[in-house]
């Protein structure tokens, strides 16, 4: 997704101003001027100068305010992107109830899967990959994988 | 000379020859693949480092970052893909060769003088390095304050073409960089109630996320183009060694002459060093024609150029803690986990360490002619994995190793969150490297401002009081108003041109 300079740039006068006032919350140093507040303020100050400067631009130079990319008018990738972040969003959540290796497993098989290998060659790599990469960091770098419900793999 | 003994005992280990053959391989692999960078490639590897000795862990990094900058060029002169952007400067030349039936001349110049390259660089750390050091142990706040000021500034101004989105880019980092408890204040800011957000953003699975996770993204998002047909027949690359170096030392000292100080410039590394020696060696030609035709002559000032940078960006890491490029941003997070803390002191106390580092880049670059012939050899195998397999596979790599930074799922949601703010800051054409040292340097322009300003008693004037200070400020001001100078300049030289016509 392309956004115009117009919106990027309200965009950043908007996060600037929230970061500018929320900063002012922050008890001073007792005794000094420049406290914890100083900095994030000036970063805010950095937003917004930069986000005036880009409205500046995307006014003069016009055009939509969205844009799709050209990879989001094909819906497989979009389908793609969303996936991916999905399946992120989902080991998070499973690994610790379920273990690494039954969620990591089925995610590389979604995914594998969803790029067009095909079945026989998807599942005899999601498999081994998981127990390539389980080996290495729970058996020899003493990671603490989560194991869930999954029976612990003696290494 | 104790501690050059003791650096030798350091290296000369066979779990530090493992490792640095090991991360070697996974360099020029990754270097290799089209689309994963050299910067990825450390990323991964960095969770494994975690478990290392710091000598082969910091060995591992250089070796793996060498190979990954040479192996680019094989998929840009074969496919017309670089394989990272530090060889983008020179696809098109190189390619333009292996369709004149001259790959093995390119591959060949390409390994030759990114190796030399390679060296050159790591001479003048050698001999630059510890010299610097000397002068850094007089540094004060206000010294290190311009120092990380003038690093964020070369990050802006010389490492992108538009400012304007640099200076986005800088922000997001630095904005991120005051999360958690770590600042002069001890005060938590913008943790939201959250214990791990007290300990600021982790900037290993941040790494991950922005380098690798966003690329996975992007090429799932552009439906993970298959590589075309492959240019092979490559034949024996050494023989045109000796008439290239007779022919061309001219372009290749001035390549890492250019590299050298490019890299050394906080803020802007390999990548910059390429395109900058390639634009000065088309200027300088006596042949500028045939630039662009296949010909060996930029192709051997630019890849001279960025292999020299990625040596030299060491400097500014080790003696001051300022990252020269992406890379040793990464390389700098390392050096902390690892108690070589950089700075001046880290020469004093630990010579032993820095010694064994510059003995290892020695060797990485020697070890890069051998692996590097036969990593062309297998080119054809390598360039053919399917990507379809790669990114899972990749994803993978990267969910386990952001869990590995701290042993919780708190490094993935870090990983994910970045993944997805850098593949939406690509789409929108805001470059991601100054963001990074945005993040590595914000920590360290907040606390000497602060300290400094308690030290001169909240008056600006103590930033221009010291001598060094004052040039450093001056030399920082100047970099502001180059573009204004530039526009005021222009206007000038129109002004005149129009009055004396």
């Amino acid at each position: 997704m392309r956004i115009s300079d117009t919106m990027l740039g309200g965009v950043l006068i908007a996060f600037g101003a929230a970061l500018a006032g929320y900063s002012q919350t922050f008890p001073a140093i007792p005794g000094q001027t420049y406290g914890a507040a100083i900095f994030p303020t000036a970063i805010a100050i950095g937003f917004a100068g930069c986000g005036g400067l880009l409205v500046m631009q995307g006014l003069r130079s016009s055009g939509r305010h969205l844009e799709a990319a050209e990879w989001m008018l094909d819906l497989r990738a979009v389908v793609g992107v969303a996936l991916t972040v999905l399946a992120i969003t989902g080991y998070i959540w499973l690994a610790p109830i379920i273990g690494f290796i039954p969620v990591m497993a089925a995610m590389l098989l979604g995914l594998l899967l969803f790029l067009r290998v095909r079945w026989p060659a998807a599942v005899v790599l999601a498999v081994v990959v998981t127990i390539v990469i389980h080996g290495v960091f729970a058996g020899l770098l003493l990671v603490p994988l989560p194991n869930g419900l999954f029976p612990r793999i003696p290494w | 000379m104790n501690a050059i003994g003791a650096a030798f005992e350091l290296v000369l280990q066979w779990q530090v020859f493992t490792t640095v053959l090991l991360a070697a391989l996974f360099g020029l692999t990754v270097g290799a693949i089209p689309g994963l960078t050299a910067t990825m490639a450390t990323a991964l590897l960095v969770p494994l480092t975690f478990f290392m000795d710091p000598v082969p862990a910091v060995g591992a990094i250089i070796a793996c970052a060498a190979m990954a900058i040479f192996a680019g060029d094989i998929p840009g002169t074969l496919l017309r893909i670089p394989g990272t952007p530090a060889s983008a400067a020179y696809t098109d030349e190189a390619y333009a060769m292996t369709r004149n039936g001259e790959a093995e001349a390119a591959l060949g110049a390409n390994l030759l003088f990114s190796a030399l390259g390679g060296l050159a660089g790591t001479a003048v750390l050698i001999f630059a390095a510890p010299a610097l050091a000397e002068v850094a142990l007089k540094f004060s706040s206000f010294e290190y304050f311009w120092m990380a000021l003038l690093g964020l500034t070369c990050a802006v101004f010389i490492g992108s073409a538009q400012p304007l989105r640099a200076f986005i880019s800088l922000f997001i980092g630095l904005a991120i960089a005051t999360i958690g408890l770590n600042n002069p204040a001890g005060v938590p800011r913008f943790t939201f109630g959250s214990t791990d957000l007290l300990a600021g953003i982790d900037f290993i699975p941040a790494m991950i996320g922005l380098f690798a996770v966003s690329e996975v993204l992007r090429s799932i998002a552009s439906g993970v183009p298959s590589i075309g047909r492959l240019q092979t027949a490559t034949g024996n690359i050494f023989k045109h060694w000796g008439g290239m170096v007779r022919t061309y030392w001219r372009q290749q000292l001035r390549g890492n002459a250019l590299g050298i100080a490019i890299g050394a410039l906080p803020g802007a590394g390999a990548d910059i060093a390429a395109w900058v020696a390639y634009a000065v060696s088309r200027k300088m030609s006596r042949t500028p024609e045939k630039f662009g035709t296949g010909h060996v002559e930029g192709i051997v000032e630019s890849t001279s150029a960025n292999n020299a940078a990625l040596a030299s960006a060491w400097i500014p890491a080790l003696v001051f803690g300022i990252p020269g490029d992406t890379i040793t941003a990464i390389v700098i997070g390392v050096l902390y986990v690892k108690g070589l803390n950089p700075g001046p002191t880290l020469f004093l106390f630990n010579p032993q360490s820095i010694y064994a580092v510059f003995i290892i880049f020695v060797l990485a670059n020697l070890v890069m002619i051998p692996l590097g012939w036969v990593t062309i050899k297998l080119a054809k195998r390598l360039l053919l994995v399917p990507r379809n397999i790669m990114m899972p596979v990749i994803l993978a790599f990267c969910i386990v190793g952001a869990f590995a930074s701290s042993n919780s799922s708190y490094g993935i949601i870090v990983m994910l969150a970045f993944g997805i703010l850098g593949f939406v800051m690509e789409e929108n054409r805001i470059p991601i490297a100054p963001c990074i040292l945005g993040i590595v340097i914000g920590p360290m322009l907040e606390e000497t401002f602060v300290t400094s300003m308690i030290k001169s008693d909240g008056s600006f004037l103590g930033f221009f009081e010291r001598p060094i200070a004052a040039g450093l400020g001056i030399v920082t001001v100047l970099i502001w108003l180059s573009p204004l100078i530039g526009v005021l300049m222009r206007r000038r030289r129109a002004g005149a041109s129009a009055s004396s016509q």
